[in-house]
């Protein structure tokens, strides 16, 4: 353990240095508190609503899946470590092993656990003309598109 | 075949005596100053950089160029008032910034900044009459040990965003936990990469290893080739959103979230946020070119060989703070789903497809395979999980649109 040392005095060293920190901030700085102050930051509007206590259920999915990815992780670096004395048995063992993680991630991508945001979709009216694109509609800075100076002055 | 050598800094692997002990002390002082002024000069770098990149002049005024300017904010920053929100869970949100920035330090505790790599000597320099490494620490698993500080820092932005008590900062800590939790498998199988090739998990036996010949005899050893260039972009992408840096920084994208997380916090307890932010890009860096860029390990031609590798060191830290100003200074911000499907649909299983196909390739080398096989195995396997992945999202598209319509 003796190779941990100089982390564990990092680690002392940081912690003193935030507390001193805070400790002068409270020495030096002014306590003026107001209600306006204390509350919520809502870009200056009185807050009128409590924040959500709900999210989107995706956010925890990506953390299950990330759960099962991450233990993955964990499983390859002994064999990435050793993985030349174990020759052609550890390759197939780590293959089946990465194949079997990979086919849950193929299901979970195919149940759209992993799909964010609104399908994109290109919807033409026919008010618009076809013609109208960003191409032409969109002024390019620089010279593109523009009279040239030389074609001006002749 | 190389040998797993466990030994660690030859100053700690004996009796640990009072001497040894300051020298430890001595050490962990002078990396904790070099890392605080690197921040404040990494700052400034960005702003000085980003200023000139949009035709600015950047910070000008606190000494010369403005050098001095993080300082003067910080001391500013002991000045203003603290204010604590009233809704805020007071423990967590006092406990937050040190979740955020003692992690920081930790990350750079094993990074090798600078050792004798001439003349078999293997980066080892004495110091009052010890042999020692110039890095902090190197416990054997050392990349495991990053990997895992680095995962700390998810907790400081989670717990910074959930204990404010107010809207902005809880969707910014939703959307960072999710971001840098999606990028770690990515990161942690090109890092694998780089252990699978150098056969160590020690900071400084994968530059010991860098160090040597390299192939062809005139190309440097760096993990960068041997690891086949794959890996290096992976973990370069994935860094860059761990560190929440543009162009993934839907952290604190100011137009949807104000500050993000720490919108807040004020005073000293966002300089502790601000801080930890930048001494982990500087980190970040750091393990980039201790990875695949040969890390402190360079020609010496004159002088001494570990005033050489502190400069080699310098330059190729130097040249990915670079890189991410220049990132800030180019790319336009992701939108959420891009995020969610880079780091998901394409790091991951190009990660983990490049990891077992280098395994391969270094067996088949190893063993005398039949190449041709092998190639074509390797390319059939690879054609199968493409299609897979293509089907898969295929079928996930298929089954919105239908949802969609009802």
């Amino acid at each position: 353990m003796g190779q941990y040392l100089p982390v564990f005095a990092l680690l002392v060293l940081a912690v003193v240095f935030g507390v001193l920190s805070l400790l002068v901030s409270k020495v030096l700085a002014p306590r003026l508190p107001t209600r306006a102050k204390e509350a919520p930051y809502e870009c200056g509007i009185i807050p009128g609503r409590e924040p959500p206590e709900r999210f989107p259920v995706r956010f925890y999915l990506v953390a299950m899946i990330f759960i099962v990815f991450d233990i993955e992780v964990i499983f390859f670096f002994p064999w990435a470590m050793v993985f030349e004395r174990l020759g052609l048995f550890g390759l197939v063992a780590i293959a089946i092993f990465a194949a079997a993680v990979f086919e849950s991630f193929v299901y979970l991508i195919s149940n759209g656990a992993l799909e964010w945001g609104p399908i994109k979709r290109q919807q033409r009216s026919a008010l618009v003309s076809p013609a109208r694109t960003a191409e032409t509609t969109i002024r390019r800075v620089g010279l593109e598109g523009r009279p040239r100076a030389a074609e001006e002055a002749a | 075949m190389s040998p797993v050598i466990l030994t660690g800094d030859p100053l700690l692997a004996g009796n640990v005596d009072l001497a040894v002990v300051l020298i430890v002390l001595l050490k962990v002082v002078v990396v904790f100053a070099l890392l605080l002024v690197a921040t404040m000069l990494m700052v400034w770098f960005e702003r000085k950089v980003h200023g000139d990149m949009t035709n600015r002049i950047g910070p000008s005024r606190a000494g010369p160029f403005g050098i001095l300017q993080t300082l003067a904010d910080g001391i500013k920053l002991f000045f203003k008032e603290d204010i604590r929100p009233e809704r805020a869970e007071r423990t967590v949100y006092v406990l937050a910034p040190f979740l955020s920035f003692v992690p920081a330090f930790l990350l750079f505790a094993i990074v090798p900044i600078g050792g004798n790599w001439a003349n078999g000597e293997g980066g080892k320099v004495t110091i009052f009459g010890h042999d020692t490494y110039l890095q902090l620490a190197d416990p054997p698993i050392g990349i495991l040990f990053a990997l895992a500080i680095s995962s700390i820092a998810v907790y400081g932005v989670m717990l910074a965003g959930w204990s404010s008590g107010s809207k902005y900062p809880l969707l910014g800590s939703v959307r960072a936990s999710a971001q840098m939790v999606s990028y770690e498998a990515a990161m942690g199988l090109s890092a694998m990469a780089v252990v699978l090739v150098t056969g160590s998990l020690s900071t400084h036996d994968i530059v010991a290893y860098q160090a040597g010949e390299g192939p062809l005899g005139w190309l440097p050893n760096w993990g960068i080739l041997l690891t086949g260039f794959v890996p290096f972009v992976i973990f370069v992408i994935a860094g860059t959103a761990e560190l929440n840096r543009p162009p993934f920084d839907l952290v604190e994208a100011e137009q949807e979230l104000v500050a993000g997380f720490n919108t807040e916090y004020s005073s000293i307890r966002f300089a502790l946020f601000f801080l930890a932010e930048f001494m982990n890009v500087v980190t970040m860096s750091a393990i980039f070119v201790t990875l695949f860029l040969g890390g402190p390990a360079g020609p010496a031609p004159i002088g001494p060989a570990w005033v050489w590798s502190l400069v080699w060191f310098f330059l190729k830290v130097l040249l990915f703070l670079f890189m991410f100003v220049w990132f800030r200074g180019t790319l336009p911000r992701f939108r959420y789903d891009q995020l969610m499907n880079l780091g998901w649909k394409v790091l991951i299983p190009l990660s983990l497809g490049w990891l077992l196909l280098l395994g391969t390739v270094k067996l088949a080398i190893d063993q005398d395979w039949n190449p041709a096989l092998v190639g074509a195995i390797a390319i059939g396997v690879f054609l199968m999980a493409a299609g897979l992945l293509r089907a898969a999202n295929r079928t996930a598209r298929e089954r919105r649109q239908l949802e969609e319509v009802f």
